[in-house]
């Protein structure tokens, strides 16, 4: 089938608008083998201070699933860093667990934290079940960035819809039924969640889920992985899922749902 | 000298028609009120009462009206003759007998030569300008070299600067070809010619004989067009004289090849339009040339060629991305091309392969398909630039599009192909059309996969030669651009390719990996495929120039640079030429000063330094009408100033080494005049006759019918003096209408009336 509105707007008023779509071609395509570790997507991980990571399999279960349910090319073995570290510019993506308070950023890591936002780096921030967690987060991010808070993230944001249709944020817990982020130059440069996606990831190496769902299930499980591969997706291809063609096959999708 | 006395009556008061009938109405009532109040009077009584009030009235209707007589002492003069002989190009155009008209009016101006005249004479020839001659001068050589046919003009600047009031006469020798003469412009209109109070008459020439000809009459074009979208001339055709209705050809050229060709249902002695459509191809000023057959007999060549400037434009620069996959090198990409708001973007990303599992019904993905149909072969054209980027075209069966693609390149297209493990060789591009446009060649279908990339990480060399190509140049000076080049991050990976194809440009180089036939791996190579341009970027890592390397300390804008200017060389912005030619202005007059600078570098961008430069001025079919040499400096820049040629026209300026074949560089500019002279050949001698009936001149249908000069009627008028007669205009009159009013009165009560 081929792609209604790319007719439609052309030959009505000759391309006024940029519009993209997605292709879903069910071809054969050959497996991928990226030109080095660099061209694989890396979820990579950053921690402030001594406190572990409070979801360690939980990057890995998504990058292996983002893998398996979509084209991106993840590496199966993210790595980790911190935000003092020079080598932080050599992947846009970071994700930040926590499930306690933390010390708060020193010069160096608010320095890291700004010039990698400022670079068009895109953070995650994952709170993992802890009100300590979250006032430490926001007093970090009132001091990296002063005049931009974190903001409730709409619900018809693209990030709903970059990959899977979803509804509301969920994970390991059904917690607010909105994500917040910080907004630069009119993309989502850092995404916090407080549903615990990492824990609904989770998986230790015999395929056991690590973590319960609270309350709902095998199904809310599911929906926190969708949202992962959405945010991963986003965090690729930005605000392409909100151009002009996509629109119409969404809200049809949207609109047949239950 | 004459005298003579002129009167003329006024009513003094400004009244307009409705008062002065209102007066009439009130006195016929009056007066018929004063008939039937007598009737019972004494027949004397009663025709006293009537003739005081019919003397009450007239005098009130004389002090209301005030009539008023003038009287205008006018003394005639014999005044000066002010002959006017047109010399525009109109006149070399054969007349009656197969003359031209210019030796009709040169034979003219023969025998008034030789005549002895009463009266001063003042001699012009007028065309687009106004010049004093002498018969005899025009008797020996009769110019008809002027672009226009400014008479109506000429006739109002003689008046208007006879600070001596000394001219009675003015003579118009023309064959009337001044359209301004029908436009009633103010001088010669009936309101104007009272103004003028000099007599105009005029002397026809060219009238009368058979005229053949066909012509591009009018052509109405906008002077702006916009890249590669489709532009309109309208073309009006006029054929007088011609053989009938019949069917001609309309040809628009550009770069000396055919654009568009219509044919054109002609009628005889009529005019037809065609509307003939054309897309620039390329940014800046085109000119376009039109032209139709010459028939046997045609009076006027040169009007079966018309030329027309268009300054093309780039409304958006249109982009098609494919990726084969989301990445940071697509992120960054998209981002840069998103953020340029001289871009339209139009993106489409593989998001799911056959081989993913995405774990949900299609309902709750919010994916589409691939309008593969639309996109390569309906709307192809109308991208500026077209980017596979690590994209396999082999699963989603666009094999059959590869072909177009290729194609649309040589017909002035941008193709861009940026490295991954889906691009060049890994892509299976090898053998496809696509091989034929990119910059460099595609390894053999034997290569082993794992030898088709490399993902050791490098610092990719700047090529010497070419550092100064506009994908390099990020700064303007070279040193520190070799700087910024030095400072900016590591790469990791390369696709590779076998070595450059002929004429393509390797500019950036992978200095550890080689390349599968020998030689250092190319990273990026550009190259000219047909009229269009391809870039083949054997990395999917360059927005590590940008976020890595601004986390480095470089300048993190050296990305959005890097792709800014690939972007434009690629969709041929002109600033990025080679070698540049302008002109100061777009269009001259006939013999103008064109001021013509340059900047002149090969291929590589580097400039041609002290050379000499051979410029030319070429219309048509490359006839050269002008040349000059000038020498560049050290920076490859050129200035000279050469002359626009004589005749109306579309032209080229054309650069190249003194001595060499091949243009450097050119640039179209328009030779005009103020009016299309030679568009309408006909004579028109109901102008000159309009002309002569307004100001109360003769007209003279032929040249053999003008009178000797001094029996033309010269005669100015000038006023002596005016003289205002109002009678009524007194107090007494007034005074005088009252008595007779109250003795009416005084009587009709005495005799018993009321």
């Amino acid at each position: 089938m081929l792609c209604p509105p790319l007719g439609r707007v052309a030959a009505a008023t000759a391309w006024p608008l940029a519009f993209a779509c997605a292709a879903a071609w069910l071809g054969a395509a050959p497996p991928g083998r990226a030109l080095g570790p660099t061209s694989q997507v890396d979820l990579r991980g950053v921690s402030v201070g001594d406190a572990p990571e409070p979801r360690p399999t939980a990057r890995q279960r998504l990058a292996w699933e983002v893998r398996k349910r979509t084209s991106v090319q993840t590496r199966l073995e993210p790595t980790a860093t911190r935000f003092d570290d020079p080598s932080i510019f050599a992947t846009p993506f970071l994700y930040w667990s926590g499930d306690r308070a933390f010390r708060p950023l020193r010069p160096a890591e608010l320095s890291g934290l700004r010039r990698f936002i400022e670079l068009g780096g895109f953070l995650l921030i994952d709170d993992a079940g802890s009100d300590a967690f979250d006032a430490s987060i926001r007093r970090a991010l009132a001091r990296a960035f002063p005049s931009r808070p974190l903001r409730p993230l709409p619900s018809d944001h693209v990030i709903y819809h970059s990959f899977y249709l979803i509804d509301r944020p969920v994970g390991r817990v059904l917690g607010p039924d909105h994500m917040e982020a910080i907004t630069r130059a009119g993309r989502v440069a850092v995404l916090y969640t407080r549903q615990d996606l990492g824990g609904a990831w989770a998986r230790d190496n015999l395929g056991t889920w690590t973590y319960s769902v609270v309350p709902g299930g095998s199904g809310q499980r599911e929906m926190a992985i969708r949202l992962g591969v959405n945010i991963v997706m986003y965090a690729l291809c930005l605000d392409y899922k909100d151009d002009q063609v996509h629109a119409p096959f969404i809200m049809r999708r949207l609109g047949a749902r239950p | 000298m004459q005298t003579t006395t002129d009167w003329t009556f006024t009513l003094g008061a400004p009244h307009p028609l409705w008062t002065v009938s209102a007066v009439v109405v009130a006195a016929a009532l009056l007066l018929a009120l004063a008939f039937v109040e007598g009737r019972r009077l004494r027949p004397r009584r009663r025709v006293g009462l009537v003739l005081l009030r019919v003397a009450t009235l007239l005098l009130a209707a004389l002090v209301v009206l005030q009539p008023t007589w003038t009287r205008e002492r006018l003394e005639h003069l014999s005044g000066r003759v002010a002959v006017l002989l047109d010399a525009s190009r109109s006149m070399t155009i054969d007349g009656p007998g197969g003359r031209e008209r210019r030796a009709q009016a040169r034979k003219l101006a023969q025998r008034w030569a030789g005549e002895a005249t009463p009266t001063a004479v003042s001699v012009y020839t007028v065309g687009d300008r106004l010049e004093p001659t002498t018969l005899a001068a025009l008797a020996g050589a009769y110019p008809a070299d002027e672009d226009a046919s400014r008479l109506a003009w000429a006739v109002h600047k003689l008046v208007s600067e006879d600070e001596a009031g000394d001219l009675g006469a003015i003579v118009v020798v023309s064959d009337g070809a001044d359209p301004a003469l029908d436009a009633h412009d103010g001088v010669l209109s009936d309101a104007g010619s009272v103004a003028l109070g000099v007599r105009v008459h005029t002397v026809a020439i060219g009238a009368g004989g058979a005229l053949k000809d066909d012509a591009i009459a009018d052509v109405q074009v906008d002077p702006i067009a916009f890249l590669r979208q489709d532009a309109t001339a309208h073309v009006t055709l006029r054929s007088i004289g011609g053989a009938g209705a019949r069917r001609v050809p309309v040809t628009l050229t550009h770069d000396g090849s055919v654009v568009r060709r219509e044919d054109v249902d002609l009628p005889a002695d009529g005019e037809a339009s065609v509307d003939l459509r054309f897309t620039p191809a390329r940014v800046g000023r085109a000119l376009y040339r039109l032209s139709i057959p010459v028939e046997p007999g045609d009076a006027v060549p040169a009007n079966n060629e018309h030329a027309f400037l268009v300054r093309v434009e780039r409304d958006k620069t249109r982009v098609l991305l494919v990726s084969g996959e989301p990445s940071w090198d697509e992120r960054f990409l998209r981002a840069f091309l998103k953020s340029d708001p001289s871009i339209e973007l139009i993106s489409f990303f593989i998001l799911r392969t056959a081989n993913d599992l995405p774990m949900a019904p299609a309902s709750e993905l919010a994916l589409i398909p691939f309008p593969t149909d639309e996109l390569f072969r309906e709307y192809l054209g109308t991208f500026d630039l077209v980017i596979f980027q690590n994209f396999d075209h082999r699963p989603y069966r666009i094999t059959p599009y590869l072909p177009r693609i290729r194609d649309y390149v040589r017909r002035g297209g941008a193709f861009a192909m940026i490295g991954g493990d889906g691009s060049f060789g890994s892509g299976g591009y090898g053998g496809t059309p696509i091989a034929d446009i990119l910059p460099v060649r595609m390894p053999s279908g034997k290569t082993a996969a794992s030898d088709l990339v490399d993902d050791a990480p490098f610092s990719p060399r700047v090529v010497d030669d070419l550092s100064r190509h506009p994908l390099l140049a990020l700064l303007p000076d070279p040193r520190l651009n070799a700087a910024l080049w030095r400072s900016l991050a590591p790469l990791i990976g390369v696709n590779r390719v076998a070595r450059p194809r002929a004429g393509a440009q390797v500019l950036l180089q992978d200095p550890n990996a080689r390349a599968i036939d020998g030689g250092p791996a190319p990273v990026v190579a550009v190259g000219e495929a047909g009229q269009g341009r391809a870039l083949a970027v054997m990395t999917d890592t360059t927005w590590r120039w940008g976020m890595t390397s601004g986390g480095e300390g470089a300048d993190p804008s050296s990305y959005a640079r890097f792709w800014d200017h690939a972007v434009r060389w690629l969709t041929r912005d002109p600033s990025f030429d080679p070698a540049q030619l302008t002109t100061d202005r777009e269009r001259y007059g006939i013999g103008a000063a064109v001021q013509v600078d340059g900047l002149l570098r090969d291929g590589a961008y580097r400039p041609i330094a002290g050379a000499a430069i051979a410029l030319t001025i070429e219309g048509a079919k490359g006839h050269v009408v002008g040349s000059t040499v000038a020498q560049t400096d050290g920076d490859g820049r050129v200035h000279a100033q050469m002359t626009a040629p004589t005749t109306a026209g579309g032209y080229e300026v054309v650069a190249r080494r003194e001595g060499a074949e091949a243009a450097l560089a050119s640039v179209g500019f328009i030779v005009e005049t103020g009016g299309r002279e030679l568009a309408d050949p006909r004579p028109h001698p109901e102008r000159l006759e309009a002309l002569s009936k307004a100001t109360g001149g003769h007209f003279y249908p032929t040249p053999e019918s003008a009178p000797a000069l001094g029996a033309f009627d010269a005669t100015r008028v000038r006023s002596l003096g005016v003289v205002d007669v109002a009678p009524f205009a007194a107090w007494w009159v007034l005074v005088a209408a009252a008595v007779l009013f109250g003795v009416e009165w005084w009587l009709r009560r005495r005799w018993g009336r009321r």
